[in-house]
């Protein structure tokens, strides 16, 4: 009666949600897999493309079917209709826009109403744009809700495969998985400025670095 | 099925095998359905009767969602159905003897879904309207496992949807919250907790899931329930037993020990905390960890004990009397090597907070030194976690070694993971600076005296240590080599490890002697080590070409420091990198390999800032010089006399190969001053002189090549800097070649190279500026946009950022010119055309450029041309047009329009500096054109504004007075003044 996730190919596939608040870079993001863009199905309509991306692992082939739920209005739609039967899932915020990091625990919370304990990818895009406003060292709420978290740019190609093995591995249960080969990728559109990148990476270590406070600033509390 | 149900299974179709066309019909169609008045019996109908998941997610959703938007709405009647059938069908009840189907026993996506509307209902309803909700659901528990499930899921997603402070809220759910909290815990919570306990009892051993979801809920209230109901003998002791007895899944013990750690964070007052930390006895769990290592248990077990710890530190820091530091203290004592235990055997992902928890501890530590034998163990033991958490795993050696995709993987993790711990390793440090100091020594001994591949991972980690080490130290303590400094850089740079030519051995070790190279400054005798670390097989001929790079960057960095006392060995260096530099100009390296900063070139401007020493006598000096100089333009030479008759697909190695040789001489030029080589050394002068005919011939042979003009650009910016003037007669023509056809990002680095120029020279330029500036701004006009850039999706490409940014150069290019003095390069005849377009640039951007030190710039370029350009009132026009230019354009839309916008942000500081230009363009117009200006800025824009007759008047007379700031603050008001009226037919965007 539930119903079946259609296995149309004879390797594992497997239904991967796409959430986060709109212009978080979303559709960007599954349309850099090129073989994915390709065969994508596109139902313009009810706001949700299904994406199938293919990957190849040291275990085989493995498909992940991306539902990236893009443009949903607040009432409409199927909303927290298309997670059901998720298998896995990407909660994506944009490091330049505050706002979609703070609604990050609600598409978390509405997720896990419809899927129960599956594997979440928190992901920051945007981090190549040189302003950002959510820093690397304020991202804290993966660690409360034990998802990973990953930084990425989804216009050039900054760790777009990392979600996709992290949530491989957690379906496989097999730690050691690896992806034998890249997929193909959309060219980068911008050089993510990679030393700008190691700066944001090093300021959770500057904040750290301050000095312990002095015994005298205790006074204070 | 009936088109309802089967609109819903179409719109919600996972297999794709329905046509998009009509999935849309069937969504519309549903979305319809909603409007239906009575649109909740409907739905609640459908849910006793439908088997389908699908229908009964979709009405569920539909019920909730009516409920947020339209309760208000709703009558009474409808309301109280929705809320009976909603209750009855949470505690799994009929609704009439008729429905056959019941919610809760379907997937637990439609429980949820019920619950979320339950507590919607809640939200609205509870207290006054259904006080009872809690209290019948309650008795309904005895009916079983499906209800007692349904329970907590609705105490779940009360705290989701309503209490929890994780979730942005509004100032109205706030309220709700406070109000749902406080009738709770005045009606219903002692029984909601009994219920709790009674579940926990009677499930343990038969449904350890349904006991994980009543420890989850009650986990989620312990923050706002009297704490008395759970921490009691009988509770708590429940909760050890649940998380001590191995006859349990892992799961549920770690929910329980989930539990006690709630209890342990209830925030609370830090002496009764005391006690309640005290009671609970956490040594019952020390056990749990020791056992296994790996396991979810020991996760949760270590988050317990991190947490406990956290708030037993925070009792010793807040607590003053003697005995509550003495409690703290030895419950601290009692739970650290827990701590340690788990963090140095347990894998877990909890390391963060341990990490964090250690260094609120050794920052309390500061304040008790000296400190105890236990504190002193305390601190061993942390630089032991420290030790060993920084290790590589052998696993990964020769990944890391050839540095493959996994090797790089692991690399940033560890450099990540080991940011916190050297934080806490330098805070260590401080509390502890002798422990620390013989730590590392014993370390690094031990490393030393170690043969064999077999310890890489912990020479590496001893190095690593001594590295991070001396970030905290000062420069006093690095230069005097104070404690066992003095013991530990000799020992260090006198070794050479078996394992030296693995890569991150060889790297962190050239790392940590650079990070000390203060102490050589005094400690002269150590200098021949340092060179040979450098100069042998360690450092710049290590075979690993990554090693050899870093180590010419590192040199260079040392040399920098150190050259003064590197006289004596000068022929020893040069002669040691003959090879190094003879290779670096014959490998035709990839341009790949080229990018980064990392190229290699590094090891030219060490050898620059050696031989460029007035230490050096002039003949050696030119000896030097010459031996690089002279091959590397013999190269460049026969590159360009055979580059005709190449065939082209050879070209791009040529072109590569000749890119290396100018960074080379550019390196290699950083070291010489320009009063050595123009006014004590002329000789050597003359040497980069003739290095520069040569270098610009290139942009003769190969025309227009990006990567080469951008080079050569970059030599010229060299050449500026040490030879002065003297580069004036190569100027123009290659000023020239750089124009012709340029690319944007060309244009804009050459008028950076200009700019450069004019800021050195000032008015000495004029004659090759007014020679360059009409083809400049011919070039700009032509590819820059007439009209604004294109905002929205799209226009964020590389190509328009290009252009962008060439503009900004544009900007400061004129306003570089203005201010010093230069403005006569706008004037000549053949820059007569490019004057109007040029102005109306400079205007738009005074008054709209998003970059409000661009419209600074803009208004300052402004305020100059006035000066330059006009005399007195009523003087001669020099420039025809401008003033009427300034006086109707700049003076409305700038100084007037463009303030009243209310994006013009007062409280910015840059804001205000541009508002303070724009006062002084005011005043400075009044000066020049008198009552030309004043007349029609107040008799033609100020009523425009609706500017009232008397604030008028009051503006001409701060203006024609001489004090500018009363002008300023007065302007100020007026602008704000006009904008609150806001009364206009002037639309203020």
């Amino acid at each position: 009666m539930a119903l079946p996730n259609q296995q149309t190919v004879d390797y594992p596939s497997f239904k991967l949600v796409i959430v986060g608040d709109g212009g978080t870079g979303k559709t960007t993001f599954v349309k850099r897999h090129l073989t994915g863009e390709f065969e994508k199905k596109y139902e313009p309509t009810i706001g949700v493309e299904v994406h199938p991306l293919d990957f190849f692992t040291n275990c085989g082939k493995i498909r992940f079917y991306c539902w990236d739920t893009a443009g949903q209005e607040k009432f409409g739609g199927l909303r927290d209709g298309y997670y059901i039967h998720g298998q896995c899932a990407i909660i994506m915020f944009d490091v330049t826009a505050r706002l979609t990091y703070k609604n990050v625990p609600t598409w978390h919370r509405d997720l896990c109403r419809v899927c129960e304990n599956i594997p979440i990818v928190l992901c920051g895009n945007k981090v190549d744009v040189k302003n950002r406003q959510v820093k690397a060292k304020q991202v804290t709420f993966h660690r409360k809700k034990n998802l990973q978290y990953y930084e990425i740019s989804a216009k050039s190609n900054y760790n777009f495969e990392k979600p996709f093995l992290y949530l491989a591995r957690k379906l496989a249960g097999d730690a050691n998985l690896h992806f034998v080969e890249s997929p193909a990728l959309a060219p980068p559109e911008v050089q993510i400025d990679l030393a700008a990148q190691q700066l944001h990476e090093q300021e959770l270590l500057q904040a750290a670095a301050q000095p312990l406070p002095d015994d005298d600033d205790e006074a204070f509390e | 099925m009936d088109d309802l149900e089967k609109a819903i299974l179409i719109s919600f179709d996972e297999s794709g095998a329905v046509d998009s066309a009509l999935k849309a019909q069937a969504v519309a169609y549903c979305q319809q359905f909603k409007e239906t008045p009575s649109i909740c019996s409907i739905c609640i109908e459908r849910l006793c009767f439908s088997k389908l998941v699908q229908v009964q997610f979709w009405c569920l959703q539909c019920l909730h969602e009516v409920l947020r938007v339209r309760y208000s709405s709703m009558g009474p009647e409808e309301k109280s159905f929705i809320r009976k059938s909603v209750f009855s069908l949470g505690c799994y009840e009929s609704i009439d003897d008729k429905n056959l189907v019941r919610v809760l026993d379907g997937p637990a996506f439609i429980k949820n879904k019920l619950a979320q509307v339950m507590v919607t209902l809640i939200y609205f309803e509870y207290p006054m309207i259904w006080p009872s909700v809690f209290v019948d659901f309650l008795s309904n528990l005895s009916k079983g496992v499906v209800v007692i499930d349904m329970f907590c899921r609705v105490l779940n997603a009360l705290d989701d949807e309503v209490i929890s402070m994780d979730y942005p809220r509004s100032q109205e759910e706030v309220a709700v919250s406070g109000r749902i909290k406080d009738a709770m815990r005045q009606q219903c919570i002692s029984q909601v907790v009994r219920a709790w306990y009674d579940i926990l009892l009677m499930y343990r051993n038969s449904d350890p899931d349904l006991c994980c979801s009543v420890l989850d809920s009650m986990r989620r209230y312990v923050s706002w329930i009297d704490i008395g109901l759970i921490a009691n003998d009988t509770f708590v002791g429940l909760l050890f037993e649940l998380t001590l007895a191995s006859g349990f899944r892992d799961q549920l013990r770690g929910a329980a020990a989930g539990c006690i750690h709630a209890v342990a964070a209830k925030r609370m007052d830090p002496k009764a905390k005391l006690t309640l930390l005290q009671s609970l006895q956490i040594r019952r769990v020390f056990s749990l960890v020791a056992e296994d290592n790996d396991s979810e248990l020991v996760s949760s077990v270590a988050s317990l004990l991190t947490g406990y710890s956290t708030e037993v530190l925070e009792c010793l820091k807040r607590l003053n009397s003697e005995n509550g530091k003495a409690v703290s203290t030895e419950l601290l004592n009692e739970v650290l090597p827990s701590v340690f235990y788990v963090m140095q055997n347990c894998e877990i992902d909890e390391t963060f907070s341990i990490v964090q928890f250690l260094s609120g501890y050794v920052g309390t530590l500061k304040s008790l030194v000296p400190l105890t034998e236990t504190q002193s163990h305390h601190v061993g033991q942390i630089l032991e976690v420290i030790r060993s958490q920084i290790r590589f795993d052998p696993a990964y050696r020769n990944n890391l070694d050839v540095l493959d995709k996994i090797g790089r993987e692991e690399e940033d993790r560890m450099a990540e993971f080991r940011k916190d711990l050297f934080v806490l390793l330098r805070s260590v440090g401080r509390v502890a600076p002798d422990a620390t100091q013989i730590f590392i020594r014993n370390s690094l001994a031990s490393a030393v005296a170690s043969n064999g591949d077999v310890d890489v991972e912990e020479i590496e980690a001893a190095l690593s240590l001594l590295y991070a080490f001396g970030e905290s130290l000062t420069d006093e303590t690095m230069k005097t080599g104070n404690g066992l400094l003095g013991e530990l850089i000799p020992m260090l740079l006198s070794t050479k490890f078996p394992c030296h030519n693995n890569r991150l051995v060889a790297l962190i070790y050239l790392e940590t002697v650079t990070r000390y190279m203060k102490f050589f400054q005094e400690n002269t005798q150590y200098i021949p080590l340092v060179l040979s670390a450098f100069l042998d097989e360690r450092g710049i001929h290590h075979p690993n070409s990554n090693v050899s790079r870093r180590a010419s960057y590192l040199f260079m960095r040392v040399v920098k420091l150190l050259k003064a006392k590197l006289v004596p060995y000068l022929e020893t260096i040069l002669q040691s990198l003959q090879d190094t530099v003879a290779q670096f100009t014959t490998i035709y390296a990839s341009s790949k390999e080229l990018s980064g900063c990392e190229d290699g070139s590094h090891i030219f401007e060490a050898i620059g800032l050696l031989i460029g020493m007035e230490d050096v006598p002039l003949e050696k000096q030119s000896e030097f010089l010459s031996a690089l100089l002279t091959p590397l333009c013999q190269q460049v030479e026969a590159l360009l006399l055979n580059a005709k008759a190449q065939n082209p697909e050879e070209s791009p190695a040529k072109i590569a190969n000749i890119q290396q040789i100018i960074m080379a001489i550019n390196a290699l030029s950083k070291g010489f001053s320009e009063r050595l080589v123009t006014a004590s050394r002329p000789a050597i002068g003359l040497m980069f002189k003739q290095t520069l005919d040569v270098l610009l011939r290139i942009l003769i042979i190969f025309p227009k090549i990006e990567p080469l003009r951008c080079k050569v650009t970059s030599f010229i910016h060299r050449m500026v800097d040490i030879l002065g003037s003297s580069v004036f007669p190569y100027l123009p023509k290659a000023l020239e070649q750089l124009l012709a056809e340029s690319e944007p990002k060309e244009l804009a680095g050459l008028l950076v190279l200009l700019n450069q120029l004019i800021c050195k020279f000032n008015t000495g330029v004029r004659d090759i500026l007014e020679e360059v500036y009409p083809a400049i701004a011919s070039r700009v006009f032509n590819v820059l946009p007439r009209d604004a850039f294109p905002t929205g999706p799209g226009s964020n490409t590389e190509e328009i950022r290009e252009l962008q940014e060439l503009q900004r150069t544009f900007y400061t290019f004129l306003h570089v010119i203005a201010t010093h003095d230069l403005s006569s390069a706008f004037l000549s005849s053949k820059s007569r055309v490019y004057l109007d377009p040029m102005m109306q640039l400079v205007l738009h951007a005074s008054c709209n450029h998003k970059d409000i030190v661009v419209r600074k710039a803009c208004v300052q370029i402004f305020i100059k041309l006035i000066k330059d350009w006009c005399a007195r009132p009523y003087g001669e026009e020099k420039v025809p047009g401008f003033r009427s230019f300034v006086i109707e354009a700049f003076a409305t839309n700038c100084c007037l329009y463009s303030v009243l916008d209310k994006s013009f942000e007062f409280r910015d500081a840059n804001t205000l500096v541009l508002f303070g230009e724009i006062v002084m363009a005011q005043k400075v117009m009044y000066e020049k054109f008198g009552n030309d200006f004043l007349v029609h800025f107040v008799s033609k824009g100020f009523p425009s504004a609706h500017c009232p007759q008397d604030l008028a008047e009051q503006y001409c007379l701060k203006l024609q007075g001489n004090d500018i700031k009363a002008l300023k603050s007065f302007y100020q008001s007026l602008i704000e003044n006009l904008r609150h009226q806001q009364n206009g037919s002037l639309v203020f965007r």
